[in-house]
């Protein structure tokens, strides 16, 4: 697998996360802003109607979920968290970029060094490749990130909205279930961070193993073929992980709001 | 794989400056769009459906105003023909009391003429008959007894007619 150009400034830094967030939010945001540049309440335009297509979309998320009620602050919510995971999903599919670094000095970025390949050479490889171009959830950190933003909401709106269903629901059905439950909220976030950052992951590691393959010629073709294939299918995938990732959030957002004992 | 913290930090930076910016800029008045869209798209319906109600009023009201009409006109061809029945009787009861006014009127015409000719007459046929009998009987007759004679003559002629 590549390596991250990750450098030391007192903390570690990944150079790739950095750039691909930069990316990402940029793309979104562009997309957004075109989208709602000439707003129009009887002619939109094709971008806006787009755009209305996924306020629309999230909202059947929401009131799939909870009272649209309810639901409607976190629409802004939902609507970036789609948007921006599904862009990023997206992000690392057409291309890649990669560099293969065999010299230590020349693996610098302003003058600090990709540790990984100090690293991987002082341990004795050849050369060391390094991704610069991938989706930005394809970042167990990244993918973690979001999952946290969602959690820390869910556990905040639960505390203020709804303190005393949130504090009972830890000690249901009985109350030596409590570690039981710590754990289950634990798991949420752990679960929702990483199936994101797994089906990414992996979905560009097998797009880095079929580029391998093209190396011996004939397997080019069988690369060329699997590409077609596993391409497509990542943009599925990609899509399907942005819509649980929102609608998991929603999920979590109503468990926390919602009044009534049993769920 | 790597957890690298920053990028964990840097993503959920990354991601709040996202949503604030979207919110800020593109999400607020989009939303404010779609709403203004909803609710022309309410007025309108709501409009509509005041027309219609209009309209089904309107109908109402001409089958009303429809249903009206006949009935005046119904009403109006009846009292003529009313007016024309009590006209026509009338003019014929007039008619009718004319002819007899009339009829009666020339009885009483003819039943006076021909009193005034049998007076007439029988003055005439008085002295006529005192002037025959006065020359065929050469005798000097008081002519009102002769008058006299002639009247109860004649009485009793019209008696036993």
């Amino acid at each position: 697998m590549h390596e991250s150009p990750i450098i030391d400034v007192g903390f570690k830094i990944d150079l790739s996360v950095v750039i691909m967030l930069i990316v990402t939010c940029a793309i979104v945001f562009i997309l957004a802003k075109l989208s709602t540049r000439n707003l129009s309440v009887d002619n939109p335009s094709k971008l806006q109607n787009f755009m209305e297509w996924v306020v629309e979309f999230v909202q059947g998320l929401i009131t799939s979920t909870m009272d649209y009620k309810k639901g409607r602050p976190f629409l802004s919510l939902g609507i970036t968290l789609i948007m921006f995971i599904f862009v990023g999903n997206m992000l690392g599919l057409p291309f890649g970029l990669v560099f293969d670094y065999t010299n230590a000095a020349s693996a610098t970025f302003f003058g600090h060094p990709l540790t990984p390949v100090v690293e991987g050479l002082a341990n004795g490889s050849h050369g060391v490749e390094v991704a610069w171009w991938k989706s930005p959830t394809a970042d167990a950190a990244a993918a973690m990130g979001l999952a946290l933003i969602v959690f820390v909401l869910v556990h905040y709106l639960g505390i203020v909205k709804n303190p005393k269903h949130y504090f009972a629901h830890y000690f249901k059905p009985f109350f030596f279930f409590f570690p039981i439950n710590v754990i289950e909220q634990l798991s949420k976030l752990l679960t929702h961070g990483m199936r994101l950052f797994g089906n990414i992951f992996a979905g560009e590691v097998l797009i880095a193993v079929l580029l391998k393959m093209s190396a011996v010629w004939y397997g080019a073709i069988a690369s060329v073929i699997g590409l077609v294939v596993w391409q497509g299918f990542s943009i599925f995938v990609g899509t399907i992980q942005a819509f649980v990732f929102t609608i998991l959030a929603m999920v979590y957002i109503s468990q926390s709001l919602e009044t009534d004992e049993d769920h | 794989m790597h957890f690298v913290w920053s990028s964990f930090v840097f993503t959920i930076i990354a991601f709040l400056i996202l949503y604030w910016l979207l919110n800020r800029y593109a999400f607020g008045p989009l939303f404010s769009v779609m709403e203004k869209r909803r609710e022309l798209i309410k007025q309108q319906m709501d409009e509509a459906a005041q027309t219609r109600q209009q309209a089904t009023q309107y109908v109402e009201e001409q089958k009303a105003a429809l249903q009206q009409a006949r009935k005046d006109a119904q009403d109006i061809i009846e009292q003529a023909r009313q007016t024309s029945n009590s006209q026509t009787e009338q003019l014929l009861n007039q008619a009718k009391e004319e002819s007899m006014r009339l009829k009666d009127e020339a009885a009483r015409d003819i039943e006076n003429e021909k009193n005034k000719a049998v007076a007439a007459l029988r003055s005439e046929i008085g002295a006529v008959s005192v002037q025959i009998a006065s020359k065929v009987l050469q005798k000097e007759v008081d002519a009102n007894a002769q008058e006299q004679l002639v009247d109860n003559y004649l009485k009793d002629v019209g008696i036993r007619q």
